[in-house]
């Protein structure tokens, strides 16, 4: 087995998915997280986008969060059982990018008013839609009932079960509208390695 | 071989990436072009999210721009050796969506001091520095003839070609600093698939 390292901010942000992986897995890793204060610190050098995260493995580098994320999935098996169904599951993972991207101006927005409306326009309209289409994805896959791509977990689901502490930011109940996504999430963290590093993770803000 | 149809607006755009990983594997497909009048029109209910591109193989449906490149990529035998090479490849390719991402919010600024602002920043600062960074990858691989992985095409090297095609029109001469990276465009473009290509292919804007 190799050794993986993940390097991160003490954060869930963009190393929770990684961090999701390895717990389903059971595989065990470095986790290690760089208080925002101490950034930039020694691992700047090695990043190769000056950028965390970043994963080693057996001391080799890789960087960006996507990048991290399939890579452990593929190893572990959790990454669809063809080409076509690792492709299904990129788009639906891309679509959360989508919605990040779109959450960014809300997000950053200092000016009360200006984010006021900004929020609204997120949370009411283009969040829904977007979700709206996750949600259709998800009923074709048999109905709805199962995982979002094929017939077993992929970080496709464990994607979109993340994806509800960072839109939380944005509004209470983002799936309030979305059964079958809310249900997906709700079956996510039911899985007993999740349910567990749900339980013991460091609780941090983002 | 499966049949493949491509689905896009009249434009290099977002689907170009994917034309360009055809065309080096000298893979016939259907280059479907809607024009932009013609939007939103019967097609959208295809669309998986509402937008074009789309992939259909043998009529199964594939959005997401990314996803597409990739799915393909890795059909084709472009997408590296092994799941490490992989990774490597979306890891390079993850920065040019990064590149991009940036200059998209730069368009999206409609306040012309602001804009003029962010351009200047972008140009001088941001767009150098990511630059640099792929740059700096190239030379790790100790080769001046060389590619951003494994010692053979990727898609992640069409990608660059791609990323060059918007970067020439929205800030020339932007890899003049970068001769490894220019150097590493001038020779993909010239292989003889991807020169038969970029001289047929419709002559649009962007």
């Amino acid at each position: 087995m190799p050794t993986y390292k993940l390097i991160y901010f003490n954060a869930r942000g963009y190393g929770e998915l990684a961090r999701l992986l390895f717990a389903v897995a059971g595989v065990p890793y470095e986790d290690i997280r760089v208080e925002r204060a101490s950034w930039p610190n020694e691992y700047k050098a090695i990043c190769p986008f000056g950028q965390m995260p970043l994963l080693e493995v057996d001391g080799k580098i890789l960087a960006q969060s996507s990048a991290i994320a399939r890579y452990l999935a593929m190893e572990f098996g959790m990454a669809g059982k063809d080409n076509w169904e690792q492709a299904r599951i990129d788009m639906v993972v891309d679509s959360f990018g989508d919605i990040l991207q779109d959450m960014r101006v809300p997000y950053l927005e200092t000016d009360p008013e200006k984010k006021e409306a900004l929020v609204k326009q997120f949370v009411g309209e283009s969040l829904p839609k977007r979700l709206g289409y996750l949600e259709n994805i998800l009923k074709e896959n048999g109905g709805g009932q199962g995982f979002i791509v094929g017939d077993s977990l992929t970080w496709a689901d464990l994607g979109v079960a993340n994806s509800v502490d960072y839109l939380k930011l944005m509004c209470p109940n983002p799936f309030e509208n979305f059964p079958l996504l809310a249900g997906l999430v709700q079956r996510v963290r039911e899985i007993p390695q999740v349910a567990a590093w749900i339980a013991k993770r460091p609780e941090t803000a983002t | 071989m499966p049949t493949y149809k491509l689905v896009y607006f009249n434009m290099r755009g977002r689907a170009e990436f994917a034309r360009l990983i055809f065309a080096a594997a000298g893979v016939p497909y259907e280059d479907s072009r809607i024009e932009m009048n013609g939007w939103p029109g019967e097609y959208k209910d295809h669309c998986p999210f509402g937008q074009l591109p789309v992939l259909e193989v043998d009529g199964k449906v594939l959005a997401q721009s990314i996803a597409i490149a990739r799915y393909l990529a890795k059909e084709f035998n472009l997408a590296g050796k092994n799941n490490w090479e992989q990774a490597l490849t979306d890891m390079i390719v993850d920065e040019f969506t990064d590149i991009m991402a940036e200059m998209k919010s730069l368009w999206f600024e409609d306040d012309p001091e602001k804009k003029e602002a962010l351009t200047q920043k972008f140009n001088t600062e941001t767009l150098p520095r990511l630059l640099g960074y792929l740059e700096a990858i190239l030379k790790q691989n100790g080769s001046d003839e060389g590619f951003f992985v494994g010692g053979s095409l990727t898609w992640a090297d069409l990608g660059l070609v791609s990323i060059n095609d918007l970067l020439s029109v929205a800030c020339p001469g932007s890899f003049n600093n970068f001769p490894l990276l220019a150097g590493l465009i001038k020779r993909v473009r010239e292989t003889p698939r991807v020169a038969e290509w970029i001289a047929k292919r419709p002559n649009t804007p962007r």
